[in-house]
């Protein structure tokens, strides 16, 4: 609306400003209202200058459509949803949850297998979520993609979308594992049949005694999972025919794979039947061989709460029998009921080591902490010789280092040496037998960093004249050899 | 290298945690925190020659394909890339002084070889601990009560791992008791054991 200089020629006043009819160009006196000069109406494309500022695409666009891949991604996850037989509530959920992932910024640049693997994590975390059980195993070798992969990209997802990545329950999932083992009539002879529901009912008993003496925390499910259907399949009917059939022989009957740590597990499993077996009243402490425990696997699992307070108490008398012999005047009667461990002080419920979602409830926290007294004293007072201050700037530990129980404390000469994994009947494997040697903290010299370095450090890593002529002969002899 | 941290607000909120009933006098626990690695970084602020390096050098592996030199130092135990653009890493060291005496070492070396080399902008980026708790822990409970700065996967990997943000530090936690601890530099990650050791020991378990 600025004025230009021009004068109305019906009232002669000077205030005439711009005033575009829609595209027409016009020139109007204020005063009077007349026109005073005009442009053209139409004009060509260029001559146009409004409405350039706004894009075409920008102004015509309603909604934003995804992209191929994103559609690609979406009917992928569909796929996986119909092929796993997801209910339609985890579609939905996989659906939103990739394409919120899709459309973040973490996964803008990524390469196309991250994308495609991206459907699968969606399916798997949206499975998750709802509690329907499902291993990452499936998912993977459903997109075909490698393992390091899907946990990256599923790590990834969880925390652009910032979720929290429910555990699967292991029970969900052995009913379905159960199913997978073909050892129905006619591919089978009938010796070796047996029915789903049985095996599911015995492997999964075998699964909490498992996460309740320390083999699941931190192992991967599958192969505890294989070996405790195994173990179950053995003890259901210990037939000399089933005992002489191998974890793998047993696998490849029944057309399942065999993960690599199984056989560890079963061994492991079998270690710790073999000790709860040795405590059945009727054994009178005769000591169960791994090729006989099969037989005893059903009485065990029946008792299992009874036979582990048992298995504890015997070896806590050992340890005690161990220290009065091995160091004089010493009391050590009171090895009570107050080194029981926690979850069988409650009222007889079975209770589970929480390794595992399971379902029953954790061990209560309310109640003291007894093993207390049987904490790595010895471990603590070896640390305490081995300290040493350092310079100014470190601050010395608490480390005082003696015993909680007077009784602890008088056994200074047992223990450096001693793993405090010893001390417990049922430990995690690696803590009980620590085959590696304990990592000692190496002194080396006392460095400040900023100390003169003398010519004759350097020398030795200098080559003399002699050898580098030496040196550089033999590369041209092997360039010229190569050639 | 062990080192000994503390802080007696530490040692006052592990007391807090334990029940009265078993608080006696004298209960302390010694944890070694033992480094591992030290990585650190630093620059000549020249342009190296990584043929020369590599002829007149001994203890040198020369990498064209990558166009680097890796050099290994015997006393502190050091393992050094070289670029030539005169970029340093250096790795293997048990202590932030050992890293910088290497460091400062293979500079050193570097001048004899004849380039015009300053040591400078010498950092460490980079501090491998581990620590050893005195009992195993539940590493479901533990997920469950530090949601969601710790997450654990078993299908994936053994520990659980735990995030400290305002510390840049990584603590992966075992089953066992065992845990290992990275972060910028070696007070961070004392700090870091100092802040996850009442955590774990909610978690911790002695029974079995």
């Amino acid at each position: 609306m600025m004025g230009s200089g021009r004068k109305c020629p019906d009232c002669g006043s000077s205030n005439v400003v711009e005033d575009d009819l829609y595209s027409q160009p016009q020139l109007v006196c204020t005063d009077c209202g007349s026109v005073v000069s005009e442009g053209q109406l139409t004009t060509t494309r260029s001559e146009e200058v409004q409405g350039t500022i706004v894009r075409y695409s920008q102004s015509t666009a309603v909604d934003k459509q995804p992209c191929r891949n994103q559609i690609k991604g979406l009917k992928r996850v569909r796929a996986l949803c119909r092929i796993l037989r997801l209910p339609p509530v985890i579609e939905e959920t996989s659906e939103s949850l990739f394409a919120q992932a899709y459309e973040s910024t973490d996964f803008l640049h990524v390469s196309l297998p991250k994308k495609e693997t991206l459907a699968g994590c969606c399916v798997l975390l949206g499975c998750r979520m709802q509690g329907w059980p499902v291993t990452m195993g499936t998912v993977t070798s459903l997109l075909d993609t490698d393992s390091c992969l899907m946990g990256t990209v599923y790590k990834m997802v969880v925390s652009t979308l910032k979720l929290e990545s429910p555990h699967t329950n292991i029970m969900d999932l052995m009913e379905g594992h159960c199913r997978e083992y073909h050892l129905s009539p006619p591919g089978v002879p009938e010796e070796f049949c047996e029915s789903a529901d049985r095996l599911a009912s015995r492997a999964s008993a075998l699964v909490e005694l498992a996460s309740d003496t320390w083999l699941m925390t931190g192992r991967h499910p599958v192969p505890v999972m294989v070996a405790s259907v195994y173990l179950a399949w053995l003890s259901l009917k210990p037939s000399p025919a089933r005992l002489k059939l191998s974890l793998g022989r047993f696998c490849q009957m029944a057309k399942v794979a065999v993960p690599g740590p199984a056989s560890k597990r079963v061994t492991e499993l079998k270690e710790v039947l073999c000790r709860l077996g040795q405590e059945l009243p009727w054994q009178k402490g005769a000591v169960v061989s791994p090729q006989k425990v099969a037989a005893l696997v059903g009485d065990v699992l029946k008792h299992r709460i009874s036979l582990l307070k048992r298995a504890i108490r015997s070896h806590e008398d050992a340890l005690a029998m161990d220290s009065v012999s091995g160091t004089e005047g010493l009391d050590v009667a009171n090895t009570p009921s107050s080194t029981l461990p926690l979850s069988l002080c409650t009222d007889g419920v079975a209770p589970i080591c929480e390794d595992l979602p399971i379902g029953s409830s954790p061990c209560s926290e309310g109640q003291p902490d007894f093993h207390q007294s049987q904490l790595p004293t010895p471990h603590a007072e070896g640390c305490q010789t081995v300290q040493s201050v350092r310079d100014s700037e470190d601050v010395v530990v608490t480390a005082t280092g003696s015993a909680k129980n007077p009784e602890a404390r008088g056994e200074p000469a047992r223990g450096s040496a001693e793993h405090w994994g010893k001390r417990h009947p049922f430990v995690p494997p690696c803590a009980r037998n620590p085959s590696k040697k304990p990592r000692l903290a190496e002194t080396g010299p006392e460095v400040t960093g900023d100390e003169e370095i003398s010519d004759s450090e350097i020398e030795g890593y200098l080559r003399t004249p002699l050898e580098m002529r030496e040196f550089a002969e033999t590369q041209m002899k092997l360039q010229s050899d190569s050639y | 290298m062990k080192i000994d941290c503390v802080c007696t607000s530490w040692y006052a909120s592990v007391r807090t945690l334990r029940p009265d009933s078993l608080m006696e006098a004298n209960n302390d626990v010694a944890l070694d925190i033992i480094i591992t690695n030290v990585v650190s970084v630093f620059r000549t602020r020249c342009h190296l020659n990584l043929r020369t390096i590599a002829l007149e050098g001994s203890n040198v592996i020369y990498k064209p394909e990558v166009g680097k030199v890796l050099m290994k130092l015997r006393k502190p135990r050091i393992t050094a890339s070289i670029w030539s653009s005169g970029k340093i890493i250096c790795t293997g060291a048990t202590s932030e002084e050992e890293a910088k005496l290497g460091a400062r070492r293979l500079a050193r070396c570097l001048q004899k070889l004849g380039f015009k080399v300053k040591f400078t902008a010498f950092k460490v980026v980079n501090v491998l601990a581990v620590c050893t708790m005195p009992f195993h822990i539940h590493l479901i409970q533990f997920t469950k009560n530090n949601r969601p700065i710790a997450s654990y996967e078993p299908e994936l990997h053994p520990a659980a791992s735990y995030r400290i943000k305002n510390l840049k530090a990584t603590v992966q936690v075992f089953s066992t008791g065992s845990i290992t601890v990275t972060g910028p530099n070696v007070r961070h990650v004392a700090m870091a054991v100092e802040q996850i050791y009442p955590l774990l020991f909610e978690c911790k378990s002695t029974m079995r």
